[in-house]
Formats: C-alpha cells, sequence, structure tokens
C-alpha cells in the first residue's frame, strides 16, 4: 500500500510541475514536426518503394525513425525528468517525512521509479500515436513496430531507473540531471572506439546500450537483450535503494 | 500483521540507552526516558543538545547508533511500519511539498499512513476544520506563510490520530493567537490519551503545556521531572544551571 502511496504522490507531483508539461509539449511537438517530415519523404518514395518486392513501408521509414528521434530525445528528457526525485526531496527536507510514515527505501525507490515510467510510457504512447493513426490507411509491420516499441520501453525504463539512482546519490538535482546524462551517454557509446577499431564483439561492445537497441529498432528480438536492459534496471534500482537505506543511518 | 493495543498504564514509548553521533560528535548519548499515554513532555535544551536528534529517532527518520526504541511494547527498531499508525511527526520548520496544494498534501500524509477512501476523507475534513485550514485549502503549500506551513505541518502529523505525537518546535513563526490555539490543541490530544513529546526554547511553553520536563545538554539527559505551572521560576533556575554548568546546583539537584 505504501508503494502505491508514494506512486501516487510523485505522479501527483509530477503532474502539476510545469516541467513535466513543458518537456511533453516541446518534444510532442518536435517528434510531430519529424513526423510530417518523414511522412512527406514516404509519400514522395512510395511509388518506386511499392514497385521493390522488399522495399520499406511506412514502419520502416516513419514509425522505426519516430521512435529512433524519441530514444535520442530521451537522453536529455529523462534526467530532468528523473533528478529532483530523490535530490529534490532531500534539498526540500522532506525525505525524512516518507521516512517517518514508515515507509521502506526500496519502496520509496520502486514507488517514484514508477511515476516517472507511467510518464515515459505516456510520452511513447502519444509518439506512436502518429505512425499508428496511419494504420487504416496503408500496410503496418506489426511485428516491427511492436520489437521497437519493446526497444523503446526498456530503454526507457533502464533511463529512468539509472536516473532514479543518480538522484539518490547527488545532494542537487542538477548534479543528478548531469550525471544521469553523463552515464546515459557513456553507456550508450561505451564500443565507440572499439567499432572504430573494426571491433564488433567482445564485452566492451556487449556493455553498449547501443548493442542491444539496434537490434530491436530492426525487429530483432533476443532475449539476450532484454536480460541486459533488465540487469541495468535492476542493478540501478538496488544501488539507489541501497543509498537511500543509509541516508537514514547516516545524516 | 496486528499492531499491538495501547493500554494506559504501560508506556506509548521507552527509550533505552539511545545514542547517536552526528557530524563527528555524540549528539545524543545513552538516552532513557518513558512517556505514558496523555502525558505531555516538553524536551528542553539550548542549541545543538540534541533535541531534535532525539526526535528524529523517535519518529524513525533516523536511526540510532545503538539502543532501543518501543512503541506500545514492541520494538520500533525491528519494525519501523510501527511509525505509520502510532506517529505523527512535526519536523522543525515543517517540511512541505511546495507543488502541492494543502489538501493534497493532507491526502499525501493520510494515504502514506494506511487512510483510503472515506476514511481519508472524513480524516481531511476533521483536520481542516479543527485547524480552520478552509480558507487554505485549495492554496500551494509553496506560497504559504511561515506559520500558516507550521499549521498544515500539524494538521499531516495528526491526520491518522497518532497514538504518539512528536513536536519540534512547533511554536516557531506562530502569533500569539496561534500558540494559544497550539496549547489547546496539545492538552485536547492528552485529553483523549495522546501522549506528546515536543521541543522548544521556550520556558512558557512548557509550564503551559507539559506534565513533565526532560533537559537535555550536550547530548546527555541532565534532568527529567514533573512541572506545574507555577513552576516557572524553578524550572528557569534548573534550566539556566544546566545550561552554564551542565548540572544542577547540588543541593537541589539531591
Amino acid at each position: 500500500m505504501s508503494l502505491l502511496a508514494v506512486t501516487r504522490l510523485e505522479w501527483r507531483r509530477l503532474l502539476v510541475r510545469p516541467l513535466a508539461w513543458v518537456l511533453a509539449a516541446l518534444t510532442l511537438a518536435w517528434l510531430a514536426w519529424n513526423f510530417t517530415l518523414l511522412l512527406g519523404s514516404f509519400l514522395a518514395g512510395q511509388i518506386q518503394n511499392a514497385a521493390r518486392p522488399d522495399g520499406p513501408g511506412l514502419t520502416d521509414l516513419v514509425g522505426v525513425p519516430l521512435l529512433g528521434q524519441l530514444a535520442q530525445l530521451a537522453f536529455l528528457v529523462v534526467p530532468l525528468l528523473t533528478m529532483s526525485l530523490i535530490a529534490g526531496e532531500r534539498r526540500n527536507g522532506t525525505l525524512p517525512l516518507l521516512f517517518a510514515a514508515g515507509v521502506p527505501a526500496s519502496r520509496i525507490v520502486l514507488g517514484k521509479y514508477l511515476a516517472v515510467l507511467g510518464w515515459l510510457l505516456l510520452w511513447l504512447l502519444l509518439t506512436l500515436a502518429m505512425p499508428l493513426a496511419l494504420a487504416h490507411a496503408t500496410h503496418v509491420d506489426w511485428g516491427k513496430l511492436a520489437a521497437a516499441t519493446l526497444g523503446l520501453v526498456l530503454m526507457l525504463a533502464a533511463l529512468a531507473a539509472l536516473g532514479v539512482a543518480c538522484s539518490t546519490f547527488a545532494s542537487h538535482p542538477a548534479i543528478a540531471a548531469a550525471a544521469a546524462l553523463i552515464l546515459a551517454l557513456a553507456l550508450w557509446g561505451v564500443n565507440l572506439g572499439a567499432q572504430m577499431a573494426g571491433i564488433n564483439g567482445g564485452t566492451i561492445n556487449w556493455l553498449a546500450m547501443s548493442t542491444h537497441l539496434q537490434p530491436l529498432l530492426r525487429g530483432l528480438v533476443s532475449s539476450t537483450d532484454i536480460v541486459w536492459f533488465v540487469l541495468l534496471i535492476v542493478l540501478a534500482l538496488a544501488l539507489a535503494t541501497r543509498r537511500l537505506s543509509a541516508d537514514r543511518e547516516r545524516d | 500483521m496486528t499492531l499491538p493495543t495501547p493500554v494506559s498504564t504501560e508506556p506509548v514509548l521507552r527509550l533505552d540507552q539511545l545514542s547517536r553521533r552526528r557530524a563527528g560528535r555524540a549528539a545524543v548519548q545513552n538516552l532513557s526516558l518513558t512517556l505514558l499515554p496523555g502525558q505531555v513532555l516538553g524536551l528542553l535544551g539550548v542549541n545543538g543538545a540534541g533535541k531534535s536528534t532525539t526526535l528524529s529517532m523517535i519518529a524513525g527518520a533516523l536511526r540510532p547508533d545503538s539502543g532501543n526504541i518501543q512503541l506500545n511494547g514492541a520494538d520500533f527498531m525491528e519494525q519501523p511500519e510501527l511509525a505509520r499508525q502510532l506517529i505523527g511527526w512535526l519536523p522543525e520548520r515543517a517540511p512541505l511539498w511546495p507543488e502541492l496544494t494543502v489538501s493534497e498534501h493532507l491526502d499525501a500524509h493520510g494515504q502514506l499512513r494506511g487512510l483510503h477512501g472515506v476514511a481519508l476523507k472524513q480524516a481531511r475534513a476533521a483536520i481542516i476544520e479543527r485547524l480552520e485550514l478552509q480558507p487554505l485549502a485549495r492554496r500551494l503549500a509553496g506560497v504559504l506563510s511561515q506559520g500558516q506551513r507550521q499549521r498544515l505541518g500539524l494538521a499531516c502529523a495528526l491526520m491518522h490520530r497518532p497514538a504518539l505525537l512528536v513536536l519540534d518546535e512547533p511554536a516557531n513563526a506562530l502569533d500569539p493567537v496561534q500558540v494559544a490555539a497550539l496549547r489547546t490543541l496539545i492538552r485536547e490530544q492528552a485529553a483523549a490519551g495522546t501522549a506528546v513529546i515536543l521541543s522548544t526554547h521556550l520556558l512558557a511553553e512548557v509550564t503551559a503545556v507539559c506534565d513533565r520536563v526532560a533537559i537535555l545538554h550536550e547530548g546527555t539527559l541532565r534532568h527529567d521531572g514533573t512541572v506545574h505551572s507555577d513552576d516557572h521560576a524553578a524550572l528557569e533556575r534548573t534550566f539556566f544551571e544546566i545550561a552554564m554548568n551542565g548540572h544542577t546546583h547540588p543541593a537541589r539537584a539531591a
């Protein structure tokens, strides 16, 4: 019950804070503009593509690229949304109120994580609604779109967990946002050097988020990729819980 | 889990050898206290005496380094969730979520303490009426004056009818009328069986509302005794002796 109370409280705070609305408005406007551009080029090349037996369709030329743009925006949006979750409470002096309500650190972390994840999934849903609005007029590759959506869900969930962890460790929300952004970018491109050197396998490539998201965006669902995201989420939330528990121990 | 039922002769709160270090020094050392239902205990001490640390530990916001806290006979360290129903806490300066309204604060606190549905609505309506918060109900906490924040913090602490009310400097920023109302409220709560522990700098606050006074100095308990409303001069003497010398005059202490 306390988990639900924390989620509800955080969700309410997200909804009344201008930051969440401004981020939603700006990013959705940007994505809508890009959707019209992608749709324009899809319509322009429709005849040539239709003539090719394995020509790309709406999913390849509009749906997946749009989700790719959402993934890029997520690197900025998620740290901004998660930065205040714990660091803000700590600065505000409201964190002890949650402790004093007998809520364990794990439920505080999970409750806040679920609230942000809810916002992010709504954001993804609104973005998906754009290509889906054309589903009745053209052929949609549902399997590929579902795989790409799964990839985005996992990526958003992982970035949110990373953001929550950074917010738990940081003393100031701005530091939490910067740390989450840097960590996410590092995690995305940790294998760039290896790839430039022509190494496309090995541990360094396995560590990179791009290695696990790109196959999903191409429609390839592999349990290894899913496990990678789940491991990252569990590790980040476990670290956040551990750090928050220590808050009650130390000053 | 079944919560222990309060028994009027059993202490609501029992502190046993409670110690806690903060910022590299012993903020509280070997503090032992008991508090019966309906008792009002005033915690006095100069700045840095360990009052807020003690209250934070009792409220469950800070874990003691050693010692034990019992609530209604149950081990609070083993069952921190006891705080949810048994304790109402007003921290110093009443921290609030600035983006939530007064009404939303009460709902959030009620839900965190396990209130839902009709029970939550009734509790909110009752506390809004009792603390005269109707004109502020839809106002954001971020724009409240310090006195209004203090009243909202008090309302949040009382939402779930706790068995133990922990108040850290509750009269901070309140005007004389509000201070009088606060004293009435504390006496009301005590009459209903709620044990109250409050920290203050104001000796008059203690003589006005408390049955007992405990004086902390450098983290240790130096005095624990009953208070009468006509005891102000004696209390003042004891307090200053402890504040200046660290102990009461041996003849008086005996």
